[in-house]
């Protein structure tokens, strides 16, 4: 099955979110506006897709920050290739969610 | 807002998230509430960064949390639907082995289980020993009168024969039975046809015998007598710890050593119970009967089921006999199962095909594997079907203990047939409807074409192999170009179409399509 067909606009959105540099749940709803509901399940089905891969925080940079750890969340190389493909499909990704390498061009 | 109600909102915002974590399978909830505790962390940051707690930043943060209940409702969804094999085995061939093997064990079981089932399988098969004959005079009146003296047997059995190697006699005798010792002061019955026989009667002539205790057969010191199932149930209430009890038996007592099964005793002679006596003991009496066990010169000799045979009585008297074939040969369940077997499988042409389909002439030629599979199916199943119709047949036709046995024999022949003949039926079609690639059902039903337009184009169902392998074209109207069904292979082109669908085959390299 060809990668784009797989992907959905919400999931196309989340994974550029996540190359745009927002890695955490609550960052990407706060970038995309999209509810809890619909970010969290959807980062779930792409984990399991093995587009993106989750990480905790250490607990020694918590613990100085005096805050919970965080579970991060980064593309994968066959994420990578599924948003290279999915913006040639939503050509406005980039546009919504600009990637870092862009905003630092 | 009050720091009171800002404690109330964090403690039901925390209880919203243990609720949901509730949903969440109990692998995967620590690290699940984690997560979603550390989020709630930084959204209450986020919403009231000042400490200022709003209903409105309460309100953002509640539906935050409500979140955790979609995001815990697709996790158990996906962890149910993994867990469940159902999917991945619907229409697999291990689903339909598993169902015929848990039949096949439901059906053992229930025959291990019912009284009738185990009666009769411990019975079969139900035939006397081969090469018995009844002898009587030749010129004696019918009704099979007794006319052999205990002289004469024990004559004959004390002298080498060329056509016998073993006699046993029997004498019918109206005797009165009381139940217990005669030192126990036993109370006398009306009086019953008792059989005096000689004590190698039962094993000379093969029959069986019920709740037989071999230790009280050897007791030397009583008689032992075996009671006929209709005397064990009309006096003794069918109750199968009678036996090795003491009954009295006209001046003697004898100890019950078994019952003889129903419609196993064969001979002249209608009796309750058959009293087994040392051939002394028979020296005296009436005229009786004698059954005689034929040697192979014997047997040779017989002519018409009866052999003639000249007995040299005292003085060198000649007397002429007649040795009838008492050899009534009765099919036992399995006889009954392996005649119902050939009867369906020549009764099978008549409501299916036995043909597979198009396995053999279709143009794409499978791998040497893939055909054994494919035949190591078909023959697991008819290896299953098999035993579930043999197991069943006896659950239906011995289950209940009303049947009497001859009726038992005909509900067993009957439901072995019907069983057999529409499990064969059974068997071929679900294989000719099985994706010969992965062996799954082929889904999904479509007709094509329309009727009216049969002899202008293909018209019929066409059916489709979950895994993309195939597709499957059965004509409704069989033509003389399209008579049976046919199947379409795809090419790896099409999977894209089933992604996901796990079959757990690999499909074969195919290139193109073959031509229908």
């Amino acid at each position: 099955m060809a990668p784009e067909a797989k992907l959905s606009h919400t999931a196309a959105i989340i994974l550029q979110a996540l190359d745009a540099g927002f890695v955490y749940g609550f960052s990407i709803m706060e970038m995309t506006g999209l509810p809890s509901g619909t970010v969290y399940p959807a980062m779930r089905r792409l984990e399991r897709d093995g587009l993106i891969r989750s990480q905790w925080e250490r607990q020694s940079i918590a613990d100085a920050e005096q805050r919970p750890a965080r579970k991060y969340y980064k593309l994968t190389l066959a994420g990578k290739t599924t948003l290279q493909a999915s913006r040639k499909r939503y050509p406005l990704l980039e546009r919504l969610i600009p990637s870092e390498e862009a905003k630092s061009v | 807002m009050t720091p009171k109600s800002q404690w109330a909102f964090r403690l039901f915002h925390l209880a919203l998230l243990r609720g949901a974590s509730l949903l969440v399978p109990a692998r995967q909830r620590a690290e699940w509430l984690r997560e979603w505790d550390a989020e709630l962390w930084h959204v209450q940051r986020a919403c009231a960064p000042s400490r200022c707690i709003t209903w409105a930043a309460e309100r953002e943060v509640t539906a935050f949390c409500l979140g955790a209940f979609q995001d815990a409702g697709s996790l158990a969804r996906h962890w149910r639907q993994r867990d469940m094999p159902g999917p991945a085995l619907r229409g697999s061939p291990a689903q339909c082995i598993l169902l015929l093997a848990a039949l096949l064990a439901a059906s053992y079981v229930m025959a291990h289980l019912l009284p009738g089932v185990r009666a009769e399988r411990s019975l079969s098969p139900r035939h006397v020993s081969p090469g018995l004959v009844l002898i009587q005079y030749e010129y004696s009146d019918d009704g099979a009168p007794a006319t052999i003296s205990p002289g004469q047997y024990r004559a004959w059995k004390g002298r080498k024969q060329q056509y016998f190697d073993g006699f046993a006699f029997y004498r019918v005798t109206e005797e009165s039975v009381g139940q217990g010792a005669v030192s126990a002061g036993a109370h006398e019955k009306a009086g019953w046809r008792v059989a005096r026989a000689s004590s190698n009667l039962f094993a000379l002539l093969g029959l069986p015998v019920q709740f037989a205790v071999p230790d009280l057969k050897d007791d030397g010191n009583m008689l032992g007598v075996i009671l006929s199932e209709d005397a064990w149930k009309r006096d003794f209430g069918a109750n199968p710890h009678v036996v090795g009890s003491v009954i009295r038996v006209g001046s003697q007592d004898a100890r019950i050593v078994g019952v003889a099964p129903e419609d196993s005793w064969g001979l002249p002679g209608n009796v309750g119970a058959w009293l087994l006596q040392p051939d002394s003991e028979i020296a005296s009496g009436g005229a009786g009967y004698v059954v005689g066990r034929l040697t192979s010169a014997g047997k040779a000799a017989m002519w018409a089921q009866c052999v003639r045979i000249t007995a040299y009585g005292p003085g060198y008297s000649e007397d002429d006999l007649l040795g009838f074939s008492i050899e009534t040969w009765r099919p036992g369940s399995w006889g009954i199962y392996q005649f119902a077997i050939l009867l369906a499988l020549l009764s099978l042409p008549a409501i299916t095909s036995v043909s597979l389909g198009d396995y053999s002439v279709c143009s794409h030629k499978h791998s040497w594997s893939r055909q054994l599979c494919r035949w190591s199916f078909l023959s697991a199943k008819i290896s299953l079907l098999l035993p579930i119709v043999y197991f069943a047949s006896l659950d239906l036709a011995y289950g209940h203990s009303g049947f009497a046995p001859a009726r038992a024999m005909y509900i067993q022949l009957i439901c072995s047939f019907s069983l057999c003949l529409f499990g064969f039926r059974w068997v071929l079609q679900d294989q000719r409807q099985r994706c010969p690639v992965c062996l799954r059902t082929v889904t999904n039903p479509a007709e094509v074409g329309q009727p009216s337009r049969t002899f202008l184009a293909w018209n019929g169902t066409e059916l489709m192999c979950t895994g993309g392998h195939t597709l499957l074209h059965v004509p409704a109207l069989p033509t003389s170009w399209f008579s049976t069904q046919r199947w379409l292979y795809l090419d790896p082109s099409w999977e894209f179409l089933f992604a996901g669908s796990g079959t757990g085959m690999e499909s074969e390299a195919i290139s193109g399509f073959s031509s229908p």
